[in-house]
Parts: C-alpha cells; structure tokens; sequence
C-alpha cells in the first residue's frame, strides 16, 4: 500500500561544482513516517543532497520522486509547496525580529481592507503563541526577539513552525550542533512528534549519537559517495561510528 | 494551549520598548531647551520654518531609513536632491510642471534602479557604489553647468502642490512629509512587504531561505530612497525658484544622521519611520535653535556629531538590553 511506497526517493543524483564533483551517483529514499539518519563527515556531500532536495539548486543529473511523482523544483518556495520544510542549524530565524514576525516569514497571513491587505497581526500573535506553547517555550508574548531565545528554543520554534504549515518531509541540518544535553533530549522529542503527526524526517549529522536514539534507518555518504545503508536493528550505535571513521580512512 | 499576555502592570518597560522613546525623548528636551533659552523660538512663524526645512530632510530621511533598514546605504541622496532640482528646473521652464516634476521622479527613480543594479550584479558593498554615484552625479551637474544658479520661471502647478504658503507659515511640503511618514510607516510595519524589508535586513540569508526575493527587496529600495530624494530635491528647488548644482552637499549625512537617530541601525534589520521623523525633527530643531541663541553656525556640525555617536551609543545599549 502506500505506506510502503517511500515518500520522496532521489535516484542516481550527481553534483559537480565547477570541476569538483560533490554528489556521485547518490540515491536514497525516505518511507512514510520514519526518521532518516543521513550520516557523514564535513564536506561528504549532505548539505549538498539536500539543498538539492529543498530546491536550493537542481541536481546535474538523476531525478527526483515525491510519493512517486517525478518532480523539479526550481526554487525553495516550490519544495516547500509540496510540504518540504528546512530547518538549518542557523539559517531559520532571523535574531533581530520578533518570533511572531519570524514564524510567518516568507507566509504572512493578511486581511484585505478595501483594495490594499494589511498584516493579519492578530491572526499571525494568536497562531504563533499557540505554537509557542504547544512546544513548550516560555515567553512573555511572541512580540519578544528571537536573540533572547536559546538555541534548543529556537530549533523547536523552526520545527514547529514546520509543522504549522504542514510539513510532510522534515530536513533538519545538524539541529544539535551547540546545544546542551537537555535541549538536545527535546529536540529528539519535538521530532517524534512530527513523526506521530504524519511527517518523516531527515536528520543531518556528523555525530551519530545524535540521531541514534531516533533514527529509524541510516545513510552513509563519504566524498559525495553512498557508502552505507542500513536500519537501526543491524548496527550498534559503535559500530557505525566505527564505519564512518574507516570509510574516512582513518583505520 | 496557553495563552500568552503581553504584561500589563510594567507601564515603564513598555513604553521603553517602544523604538521611538529614544528620539521622541531627545527631541522634547531639546525643544523646550530652545523654547526656554530663544524667546523667538516659540513662535508658530518659527516652528513652521523649522518644518519647512524638516520635511525636505524628512521626506529624503524616510527613503534612507526604508533602504537602511533593508542593509544598504545611499550616499547619493544628496546629489539626486541637487539632480533632481536641475531636471526640473530646466524642464518646468519649457513645459508644462506637473509633466517636469513626472519627469524629475522618474530620472530620480532610475538612479536608484542604477544604485540598486551597480550593487548588487558588481556585489560591492552599497556605501561605495552610492559613493561613486554620489560623486558621478555631482561631478556632471558641475562640468555641464559650470557651477551657475539657474532661475526657474514656469507655471505655478508643482509650486502650488509642493510648497507654496497656504496660511500660517504652513506649506504643502508639511503634508506630503507627514503623509509619506503615515504612509511609509505602514508599509514598513503592517504589510508583507515591511516584513520583508526587516528579514532582508535583519539576515539575509534567512530571508532567502524562507522565500523572500532579497534582490528585489533591495532594488525596490533604492529606488525608494532616490526617489524620495528626487522628491525632496523637488521641494527645496520649488520653494527657492533657483537651481545650484551645489544644492544638498553634505545633505545624505544629515539624513543618515537622522534615521540613525532615530533608532535605525547602521547595520540593518531594524529601525522605524516615525523615529526618523523625529530624527528629523530633531536635526531641524538644532539646526535653527542654535542660530536662534546666538550661536555661531558652525557649532551645528559639532552639535550633530555628538547627537549621532550619542544616539548610535543608545541604539546599541537598547539592542543588548532587549535583543
């Protein structure tokens, strides 16, 4: 049935940046409501492969399938269109602007007045403080900064957000880089979470640790190549810590 | 579900918070400092000439301010202003003033657009690009006319909408830079578009990653600022009737000056268009008290200088206290 078809399946993409080829020949396929851990060092060719995903540039060669569908996007707004939601490790909020005017960046609802649409503010307070505290942070009022939220605040404000606007593939871009040990537990929840709510989810990480605890299966790419595959039941946490480091050459 | 309130038994930090207090602040107590020291200063004949000057720095401001909160800077204001009021002067002469004045914003515009383009396709830095302009434009104003004045003596349709008296010491210019403030305000802080321009200044590469065309943003920002310094310059050559290609040296550092004062930050992202009004304002009120009190006209320049590192010094402070 459906939910064995996978949700998005990127087959046979290749990258080149000028002479440097940053994605050989990669596929990898994510399933209806599972966590995918894509793993790899700096420079293996994952921030590549999902930019191309989000729409950020097209790949030179391979395609693309969203719920078997061939697809092309030109831009990030058509991926998020069809429910393909970032969250970079820094790139989602912008500090100097209030969370309510962040969380509709891009999406502002507005009400028509006569012939010009003014900001819904009401609408844009009361659905963004819902969320707010659907997630569990502790503000005075969304009209507060960003800059005074933590690191672990402001990812599940960028997932939340996600999952507001209704996404059904969620890339997160090392979401745990410079978080404490309690925020990182929260990330972890705020992702199963969006996993209970529909939506599969791609995890960017060199540390496996992070995604270990809830990942349902990885994917190991090295030098712009797909090195390994496999679910969580057939590699200890080790063990693939111990891939990734012999891939890289270390042994 | 839990909702949040704004906290209501703090009156203090409120008002604190919001962006204008600073200016609004400093404005007062210069005013009644002036009021109290120039018996003169008082005086609606007076205040109304303060406005007069106030609104071509304010309406020329307002297109900084916008541009500066999208992260660029406009040094070219001040030659547009001179341009401008050369274009019209030398079109309203032969045609009717109303198609002169079109004519006149419509060239302003197109340096923006030149601004704008030489920015962002060279990708230098904007402060440079407008520097050059600045000075491009200033420079052919001077070889083509030789540094003469040019009287203007055509119809009286733009020097009626402009800034002809209507009563009082009051003009039209008064109006329009009201309006513009009323108007650019809005855009600024309840459309989606405002929104924009805070992203695309705040961090730009959150602003593109959540889908906002920043190069649009930016270019249609400055054509705002030019145009709105083609509409200053149009103001001030209307209400002399003379034109000088040396008309508004110095002009685009007041205006920065203002905006900065009034909580616009020097690097984006945040700033507001009633705070530069008053920025304005502020300038404005300097300017004249100090002639009105006796002092030498160049103690304005020293006066300015500090103002600005004063209000940046705050800006920063406000920033760390609430960001």
């Amino acid at each position: 049935m459906q939910r064995d078809l996978p949700l998005v399946r990127m087959a046979n993409i290749s990258k080149w940046f000028g002479a440097v080829q940053a994605l050989n020949n990669v596929s990898i396929e994510v399933r209806h409501k599972e966590v995918l851990g894509l793993l790899g060092d700096n420079g293996a060719g994952k921030s590549t492969l999902i930019k191309i995903l989000a729409g950020v540039f097209p790949p030179d060669e391979g395609e693309i399938y969203f719920n078997e569908e061939p697809v092309k996007f030109s831009s990030p707004k058509e991926a998020r269109a069809r429910g393909i939601e970032t969250v970079h490790q820094e790139l989602s909020l912008v500090n100097i602007m209030t969370i309510s005017r962040n969380f509709f960046l891009g999406r502002e609802p507005t009400r028509r007045i006569g012939s010009i649409s003014l900001l819904d503010k009401k609408k844009m307070d009361e659905e963004c403080s819902r969320v707010i505290g659907e997630v569990g942070i502790r503000v005075r009022s969304p009209n507060e900064y960003v800059s005074i939220l933590s690191g672990g605040e402001r990812q599940a404000i960028s997932i939340g957000r996600a999952m507001y606007f209704g996404a059904k593939l969620l890339i997160l871009d090392e979401p745990m880089t410079a978080l404490s040990v309690k925020e990182t537990r929260k990330v972890i929840e705020h992702i199963e979470e969006a996993r209970e709510s529909g939506a599969s989810v791609i995890f960017i990480t060199h540390n496996v640790y992070h995604v270990y605890p809830v990942a349902d299966r990885f994917v190991m790419l090295n030098k712009g190549v797909k090195t390994g595959e496999f679910g969580k039941e057939e590699h200890e946490a080790e063990e693939i810590i111990e891939m990734v480091a012999s891939s890289e050459g270390v042994l | 579900m839990r909702r949040v309130t704004r906290n209501i038994s703090l009156p203090l930090s409120q008002i604190r918070r919001w962006p204008e207090f600073g200016v609004i602040l400093a404005f007062s107590t210069i005013f009644i400092f002036f009021s109290v020291l120039a018996p003169m200063f008082f005086t609606i004949r007076n205040l109304t000439g303060i406005f007069t000057i106030v609104s071509e720095l304010g309406i020329m401001t307002i297109g900084i301010a916008f541009l500066m909160i999208a992260g660029e800077f406009d040094l070219s204001v001040s030659s547009v202003y001179a341009f401008a009021g050369f274009i019209f002067v030398t079109l309203g002469n032969s045609i009717n003033s109303l198609l002169a004045l079109i004519i006149t914003l419509v060239a302003a515009g197109c340096i923006g657009f030149l601004n704008g383009t030489i920015t962002m396709r060279a990708r230098i830095p904007s402060f440079i690009a407008t520097l050059g302009m600045m000075m491009f434009i200033r420079g052919i104003m001077m070889a083509i006319t030789g540094g003469r004045t040019v009287a203007y003596h055509g119809d009286l349709i733009v020097p009626t909408l402009l800034t002809r008296f209507i009563g009082h010491g009051f003009r039209p210019s008064h109006v329009w830079f009201v309006a513009l403030t009323v108007l650019f305000s809005l855009i600024l802080t309840r459309t989606r578009y405002g929104n924009w321009v805070f992203a695309t200044g705040g961090r730009k590469e959150v602003a593109r990653s959540m889908g906002v065309n920043i190069n649009r943003v930016k270019l249609i920002n400055f054509i705002i600022s030019s145009l709105m310094a083609g509409l200053a310059g149009s103001i001030a050559i209307n209400r002399f009737s003379v034109a000088n290609p040396s008309f508004g040296i110095g002009m685009e550092l007041e205006a920065i000056a203002s905006a900065v004062i009034g909580g616009t930050f020097l690097t984006g992202g945040h700033g507001t268009i009633i705070g530069a009004f008053f920025g304005a304002f502020l300038m404005g009120t300097i300017r004249i008290g100090l002639i009105m009190v006796g002092a030498p006209a160049y103690w304005y320049m020293a006066f300015v200088g500090a103002i600005v590192i004063i209000a940046a010094t705050i800006n920063i402070k406000l920033r760390r206290l609430e960001m």
